[in-house]
């Protein structure tokens, strides 16, 4: 592309950024503490990690350890509500400090940023009625399968999809419509997190459903703008810390009723 | 900036965006038709129906006019189920999208209607011609025709409105564009391409209302 329509694309996406309203440029740990305020991405859609309570508000196991994060710096946390296709926008345009988010940590996605050690550790599987008979992706054929667009699930039964051709996939935007979707009996069957269940046992037809078979294990770390080491190598020590202290494996009883999984580092 | 925008791997994938095209035309193509339908016939029920009819009509009008569009296609995808009216991801689109024009289409084309001069109505009828032909002829032709650009802009607004069913899972530009950010993780690129693509199929849908608007009312000026 010519160097003069790059740049005039480069300025206006530039300009655009420019028009949004708070824009938190605040890159190391000392510049956020001298700021006096903790700036994190969250997905309030994304229930046992963060959803909103009888009270509506901001609550799970994500926004617990948000909100730790901001008691270990001293600075209250200011929450920055995002939806899963827009954690990487977050961070590109800095309007967040970090993304405590059901970040799952894939290589394609820390082209774009950097992640922290995992935190947290979950299973996808597939969910369905106990009434039907699914144990692999072959039974899937010729069945609705929902999932949320864009998450681990997607990748995975989108692969699977190609494979064994007949299995439709439906795409939603977030986890709730997805859940919804499955009460509703507008899908077969769902790809979805481990603790699914728990949710889904919430609704009037719930004990219908079970789990599967799993597609795989994933850990979710704390998304960082690319090269912003400064912050990360923070998150890391704290993170260890607070695994050391068994905070992380209390929260995972807590929120998931579920063990938290041995957590690898990098 | 430390992201240098790089819409190479946003374009090799033109095909997957240029199929999103052809669903958003479908959808919008489809719903405006299906709409305009059921604009007319609530516009005709609202303004000469007895009040079982007319009632019923100014109340889905009301309704439709005051509740969000993604909140009707969240009805009509998760909630119509229950009581046993299972609609796929594409038709409950297809008809969220009709119902929720044909209130805006019924209260644009109300006001045409009430546009045309009583005078105009006696005349048709001391000079013997049908009520159908009164309807057609005599009133609706011309209540279109004031209205047109309104309509035209409607018809724009639900093109734009096609862009939120991805909500339900339904295939269309947009929720393709999504999938794209997701696999490529270049959002900034990916959502100026479709900006572009948006921005030309919203020119063109004007040129044609325009032109389709000369032609039709072309016999008076």
């Amino acid at each position: 592309m010519p160097n003069g329509v790059m740049r005039v694309v480069a300025g206006l996406v530039l300009g655009l950024c420019a028009m949004l309203p708070a824009i938190a440029v605040a890159q190391t740990v000392d510049e956020i503490i001298a700021r006096g305020k903790l700036i994190i991405a969250v997905d309030t859609t994304t229930p046992p990690y963060g959803f909103l309570d009888a009270e509506l508000k901001p609550t799970g196991f994500d926004i617990e350890v948000a909100t730790k994060m901001g008691e270990a710096l001293g600075v209250p946390v200011e929450f920055v509500t995002v939806t899963s296709p827009g954690r990487i926008p977050a961070l590109l345009t800095k309007q967040v400090d970090a993304v405590v988010s059901i970040f799952s940590i894939t290589p394609a996605r820390a082209i774009q940023i950097d992640y922290s050690i995992p935190y947290a550790g979950q299973s996808a599987v597939v969910i369905a009625p106990k009434s039907t008979a699914i144990s692999s992706h072959a039974d899937l054929v010729g069945k609705k399968v929902g999932l949320t667009r864009g998450t681990a699930e997607d990748g995975i039964l989108t692969a699977a999809a190609e494979a064994n051709p007949g299995i439709e996939i439906l795409r939603f935007d977030d986890y709730a419509s997805l859940l919804q979707a499955m009460v509703s009996g507008q899908i077969d069957a769902m790809g979805g997190g481990d603790y699914g269940e728990i949710y889904l046992k919430k609704a009037q037809n719930g004990d219908d459903f079970e789990q599967k078979y799993k597609l795989k294990t994933f850990y979710f770390g704390i998304g960082v703008a690319k090269g912003n080491d400064n912050l990360r190598q923070w998150l890391n020590t704290w993170l260890f810390t607070l695994k050391a202290d068994g905070v992380l494996a209390d929260l995972s009883m807590k929120y998931r009723n579920q063990p938290l999984p041995d957590l690898p580092v990098f | 900036m430390q992201t240098a925008l790089q819409f190479g791997p946003v374009l090799i994938h033109l095909d997957r965006l240029l199929a999103g095209v052809g669903q958003t035309i479908q959808l919008a193509v489809l719903s405006i038709l299906l709409g305009t339908v059921i604009g007319i016939l609530g516009a005709i029920g609202r303004s000469f129906g007895p009040r079982w009819v007319s009632w019923p009509i100014a109340a889905y009008v009301e309704l439709i006019r005051n509740t969000p569009l993604l909140i009707q296609l969240y009805f009509v995808f998760f909630t119509l189920p229950l009581i046993g009216l299972k609609f796929s991801s594409g038709t409950a689109a297809i008809l969220a999208l009709s119902i929720h024009l044909g209130a805006y289409a019924t209260e644009i084309l109300r006001a045409g209607v009430q546009s045309v001069p009583v005078g105009q109505i006696e005349a048709a009828k001391s000079l013997g011609l049908s009520s159908y032909r009164i309807i057609r002829h005599v009133i609706l032709v011309p209540a279109v025709r004031a209205v047109y650009p309104a309509l035209s802009a409607q018809f724009i607004l639900q093109l734009m409105g096609t862009s939120i069913v991805g909500a339900i899972a339904a295939e269309e530009l947009t929720a393709i564009a999504n999938n794209l950010v997701m696999e490529t993780f270049r959002s900034f690129e990916v959502y100026i391409v479709i900006a572009v693509i948006y921005f030309v199929l919203v020119q063109a849908a004007s040129l044609i209302f325009a032109g389709l608007g000369r032609l039709l009312f072309r016999w008076r000026s």
